[in-house]
């Protein structure tokens, strides 16, 4: 295949890399003949010099009857007619459609690129910031280290607390049974000395003191009524 | 020089020398080769966009084993639209005019489905000769009338794109030749017949199109009942 943007054998053909396709198609006038041509003629004949060129051709052609005019050409008009009529009215759309398809290809593939570029920034934003956060590894092992001891000492101090309440308890229970012996001990003697001394007492005494509380009461209610 | 209106059916020779190939082969002087590019000029863009258009469209229906046909469906259907249009351009001979390349194209292709078919599922192929839902009296006559119809396709796929082409192409013969005698003696009448004549060359490029489209459907239609 021959690259047409490489001049004719100026250099070997080669398939890599591939040779630029050229911006724009070539200049053509009236949509068939090559602006080149034109331009070849031009330093001979000027401007008017190719349109007398074609004048002048189908002028010989025509009245030597070289090309007849046979219904051929009234078809040849007709289909003519129907081309440019068509290429006028779609070409313009036609080639912005073929340059859409090209630039969804290209955008299409920048997407995948820009894709990837944004994945790797976020990527290295994270690693940022995990070497941030390696930094206060320190203050990290501080707090958990301060965190388990004071779990230990909390702990430590309420088995000192149970340790406490518990030999009081048994210290208690001692006192309390002394105190319970010497309370009865007390009670019972009470009751001993009640009981002998209720005994002891003869009925004699017993109408003499009875008879003395009378008198007493007597005199007492006396200072009473004479207070009053 | 003159023309009869069947000159232009001819098949053309040089000096006894039969050009029929080298005119079957103009067509693929407007396809652009393969460039290894990845973004191509416009042409080679649209035409790629095209023939990836019309494989998609082919296959859809079929089903895997149907895609070994895709080359040779897509290719006759750029073929047969290509050669179709470019016949309408005036002293160009279109080859899809003639019988024998029609049939030369329709037969094989029809009778390749067609075995493909009775070769890897012979039933199924030879139930298609009877429509679901026939009444039973009928399925002896149905059976002969759907094998004349499956008999006669390759005939009616050639005739058919043949038979349009060459009426089209006849009719703008006769109308441009009404045209021209008319020019002299009466010019109104022959601005009208300038006028049919256009919208015939309208018809016919959409009728060269359509007809291309066509063959190539019915070709996988068959291919679908027998893959």
């Amino acid at each position: 295949v021959l690259h047409s943007t490489r001049p004719l054998h100026t250099s070997q053909q080669c398939s890599a890399p591939v040779p630029p396709l050229p911006e724009k198609g070539g200049e053509v006038r009236h949509g068939l003949i090559p602006e080149e041509f034109f331009q070849f003629l031009y330093p001979k004949t000027g401007v008017t010099g190719p349109y007398m060129l074609g004048t002048g051709l189908l002028l010989y052609l025509l009245s030597k009857e070289i090309y007849v005019v046979n219904h051929e050409t009234v078809a040849s008009a007709c289909i003519l007619a129907v081309i440019i009529y068509g290429v006028k009215k779609f070409g313009p759309d036609v080639a912005a459609f073929a340059d859409k398809l090209n630039e969804e290809k290209v955008a299409s593939a920048l997407a995948v690129k820009n894709e990837a570029i944004k994945d790797l920034e976020t990527a290295i934003e994270q690693e940022k910031k995990e070497q941030w956060r390696v930094e206060g590894r320190s203050y990290l092992f501080d707090a958990k280290r301060n965190n388990v001891a004071m779990l230990l000492e909390t702990n430590y101090r309420e088995r000192l607390m149970t340790v406490y309440s518990e030999v009081k308890k048994r210290l208690d229970y001692q006192l309390a049974m002394q105190n319970l012996k010497r309370q009865k001990e007390q009670d019972h003697m009470i009751q001993w000395v009640e009981k002998s001394v209720i005994q002891s007492i003869t009925p004699q005494q017993q109408k003499e003191s009875v008879a003395k509380c009378i008198l007493d009461l007597k005199a007492l209610s006396r200072s009473a009524q004479a207070a009053a | 020089m003159n023309l009869s209106f069947f000159d232009q059916f001819a098949s053309p020779c040089l000096l006894g020398i039969p050009l029929i190939l080298l005119s079957m082969l103009f067509p693929y002087l407007l396809i652009s080769p393969q460039d290894n590019r990845w973004l191509s000029n416009r042409l080679s863009t649209l035409q790629l966009w095209f023939i990836n258009l019309i494989t998609k469209q082919l296959m859809l229906p079929l089903n895997k084993n149907g895609h070994k046909w895709a080359l040779i469906l897509t290719s006759l259907m750029t073929f047969l639209l290509l050669t179709n249009l470019l016949g309408l351009l005036p002293y160009t001979f279109t080859p899809t005019t003639q019988l024998s390349m029609n049939m030369a194209l329709a037969l094989p292709l029809w009778l390749a489905t067609l075995l493909t078919g009775l070769r890897n599922q012979p039933s199924i192929s030879l139930g298609h000769l009877l429509p679901e839902g026939t009444p039973t009296p009928l399925i002896p006559a149905l059976i002969l009338i759907e094998t004349t119809s499956l008999l006669i396709r390759p005939l009616a796929l050639g005739v058919r794109l043949t038979a349009n082409l060459t009426a089209g192409h006849l009719l703008i013969q006769l109308i441009a030749t009404a045209t021209s005698v008319l020019l002299p003696i009466l010019p109104s009448v022959s601005i009208l017949t300038a006028l049919i004549l256009l919208l015939l060359t309208i018809l016919e490029v959409a009728v060269a199109m359509i007809q291309a489209y066509v063959f190539v459907l019915l070709l996988s239609l068959y291919l679908q009942e027998n893959i």
